[in-house]
């Protein structure tokens, strides 16, 4: 029998029965399109984040802690305290001239503190709390921020700050150009030592005045940064940044995290982390052995990165898992219409084999009718697929803009997944044959004739 | 349960041979035998020199196809299909192109007297138009042999003749070998050449009637 004479053969028989082909053609486009939008859905979030980590230089960033990350058992509530805490002394303090030595190494682009300032940003009438990033000017101007409107401040006297996209709509501002050059009041919180008199502490007590004082500083928007912008890599996102200059004038509390009250117990008060870029990721390596070296703590992005990895590979097994359940319900489904077909067209096969087809001709025209319904099945379910990520995309973005998120793809869909979807239904499809066909195919002539 | 037992018979070649005897007497048995459809447990049936018994499923089919042609009592025509594309179909399984299968299956409709209908679907034939349509489809793949179950079964006496005597003209002009099982006797001795009657699946009479 011809390739040609088997379609339309199939075709025809498919035809005759719309209904029932049409529901299991549905219930494999349902299958497909579970599996299609799972999938995409897998390789969307991961394409972005690797590439928002690749355009953000995060794989050549290093951040360099004085102790330990998580401040280890120390603190650990659960510890008896009788037990002695491991000596202090050893540890490096993370100053200004282990920032220096670090700055001089081999592959150092830039290093500077990670300061950040919890304060009330005040813009258009409206107040957000924010952590306010301290970034230099030239890490400012540097290609780790991207900007949609104005540009970096050029000193880091300058009384300018940078602020996000993502902030500004939630000031309700959406044309970011329009806030260039305006005026936003960043409120910081300091410390009253004024009011550390009795009388005022017995108020702070019952919870009337604490013993904290606001400061308000104006500061000109000279930059716009895009969203998902530079926020270090540990993982806050920043979305106002001012420079150091502006910082150090500022009143504020002596820390800016429960961490920095521990060290500045013990006395000593250096930075909380050092924000180091590399020139390239190649340098990771040397640059994380000579800071080891130095007693400090270093935290690698990229080696956090190939954990990352591993993580999409089991979140995308497991989204598969979940499409496979529909696309084997389909499957069940292919087999029955086909063995339906077979009992509704038992005289028709012995017919058939009467006039001589082989059991191989009957075989394939069953095989082809599930490969066809998985074929159909494939197309509408990719289309399927696509329609439910683009609705879904635009739904969830909808209102995660509203909340300022910016506009992210969570779906993906390259070429392979198209071709892979409809290759593997109708993969499918033909394995769901197999047993149709093959009962097909032992028809006894005899038996299908007298049967009437 | 053993329909026949014992039978030995020759046909020669072109001879119009009618197999009578009462129902489950192995009429039927004996030609889907011939037919290649069913195959003995012992015994050897050759036709045309070949050994039908020792084929293959393989090899059935490809006899079944091009060796013999077979008509039944129920016609057994598709119903979807118009009667074009039921003579037609054998030609399919052969790999023959659809071009030459249109223009073939139109000339035996033809040449069985039904070249203005081919396009009707079998439900829209009468009796003994569906069996020309079935008689053209056994022809299409040029066999040498025709084998007939109970052509006329389903039939009334005028139609009955006017298939019988059809057949008989294809043995008579074409040479073909027929064998035509029947329970009507004397159809089959007004137009057959030979008789072979089976009673229990046994040979009761071998008849030369002209």
């Amino acid at each position: 029998m011809r390739v040609r004479d088997h379609f339309e053969l199939s075709f025809a028989n498919l035809w005759k029965r719309k209904l029932r082909t049409f529901l299991t053609a549905f219930g494999v486009t349902i299958g497909i399109g579970a599996l299609v939008s799972m999938v995409s859905f897998g390789k969307g979030i991961q394409k972005n984040v690797t590439e928002s980590f690749r355009s953000l230089d995060l794989f050549n960033s290093l951040t360099v802690f004085s102790e330990d990350f998580f401040m280890g058992e120390r603190f650990d509530p659960d510890r008896r305290p009788a037990e002695a805490p491991p000596s202090g002394a050893s540890r490096a303090l993370l100053d200004d001239a282990a920032l220096e030595k670090i700055a001089a190494l081999k592959g150092v682009d830039t290093v500077f503190p990670d300061v950040r300032i919890p304060a009330i940003v005040r813009f258009n009438g409206k107040d957000e709390f924010r952590l306010v990033q301290v970034i230099p000017a030239k890490v400012a101007s540097s290609r780790m921020l991207r900007f949609s409107a104005g540009k970096g401040y050029a000193s880091d006297e300058e009384g300018s700050l940078i602020v996000a996209d993502s902030l500004l709509r939630q000031f309700g501002v959406s044309e970011p150009l329009a806030s260039l050059g305006k005026k936003m009041v960043i409120s910081s919180i300091g410390f009253d030592f004024s009011r550390l008199n009795p009388v005022d502490l017995t108020a702070a007590l019952v919870g009337e005045r604490l013993p904290f004082t606001t400061e308000d500083t104006e500061l000109t928007i000279v930059g716009v940064a895009e969203s998902q912008a530079f926020a270090g890599p540990i993982p806050v996102q920043s979305d106002v940044f001012i420079p150091p200059g502006v910082s150090k004038r500022m009143k504020k509390l002596p820390f800016s995290n429960i961490w920095d009250i521990f060290r500045a117990r013990e006395g000593r008060l250096g930075y909380s982390a050092l924000n180091v870029r590399l020139s390239s990721p190649a340098f990771v390596e040397p640059v994380k052995k000579e800071v080891t070296g130095m007693g400090l703590r270093v935290f690698a992005l990229a080696d956090q990165f190939k954990e990352v990895q591993r993580g999409f590979l089991i979140m995308n097994m497991v989204l598969a898992a979940v499409g496979m359940i529909a696309i084997v319900v389909a499957s069940l489904g292919i087999v029955n219409t086909m063995v339906m077909s077979i009992l509704e067209r038992y005289s028709e096969i012995g017919i058939m084999k009467a006039v001589g087809a082989s059991d191989r001709d009957i075989g394939r025209i069953f095989f082809f009718e599930s490969s066809v319904i998985g074929f159909i099945g494939g197309v509408f379910g990719f289309a399927l697929g696509w329609a439910v990520s683009v609705i879904i995309n635009r739904v969830v973005n909808y209102f995660l803009a509203k909340q300022g998120v910016p506009y992210f793809p969570y779906f993906s869909f390259p070429v392979w997944l198209a071709l892979g979807a409809i290759a593997f239904s109708v993969a499918v499809s033909l394995a769901a044959g197999v047993y149709p066909a093959m009962r097909a195919a032992r028809v006894d002539p005899v038996r299908a004739l007298r049967h009437d | 349960m053993v329909a026949l037992q014992d039978v030995s018979l020759g046909l020669e070649e072109g001879v119009f041979a009618a197999v009578t005897g009462a129902s489950g007497s192995g009429k039927s048995t004996l030609l889907n035998l011939l037919g290649g459809l069913d195959t003995p447990t012992s015994g050897t049936i050759e036709v045309r020199g070949r050994k039908i018994s020792e084929m293959s499923r393989e090899e059935l089919s490809l006899y079944r196809r091009s060796g013999v042609g077979m008509i039944f009592q129920s016609f057994n025509l598709i119903p979807g299909f118009s009667a074009l594309e039921n003579v037609a179909l054998p030609l399919m399984f052969a790999g023959v192109t659809k071009r030459e299968r249109r223009n073939r299956a139109g000339e035996v409709l033809a040449q069985v007297g039904l070249g203005a209908r081919i396009a009707h679907r079998p439900s829209e034939l009468s009796g003994g138009e569906q069996q020309r349509v079935a008689i053209a489809r056994a022809l299409v793949n040029r066999p040498r042999v025709l084998l007939a179950d109970e052509p006329t079964g389903n039939l009334d006496s005028r139609t009955s003749r006017e298939i019988v005597t059809l057949l008989a003209v294809l043995n008579r002009d074409q040479g073909l070998t027929v064998v035509m099982v029947t329970h009507e006797e004397s159809l089959a001795r007004e137009f057959a050449g030979r008789g072979v009657r089976l009673s229990d699946g046994k040979v009761q009479a071998e008849e030369r009637w002209r």
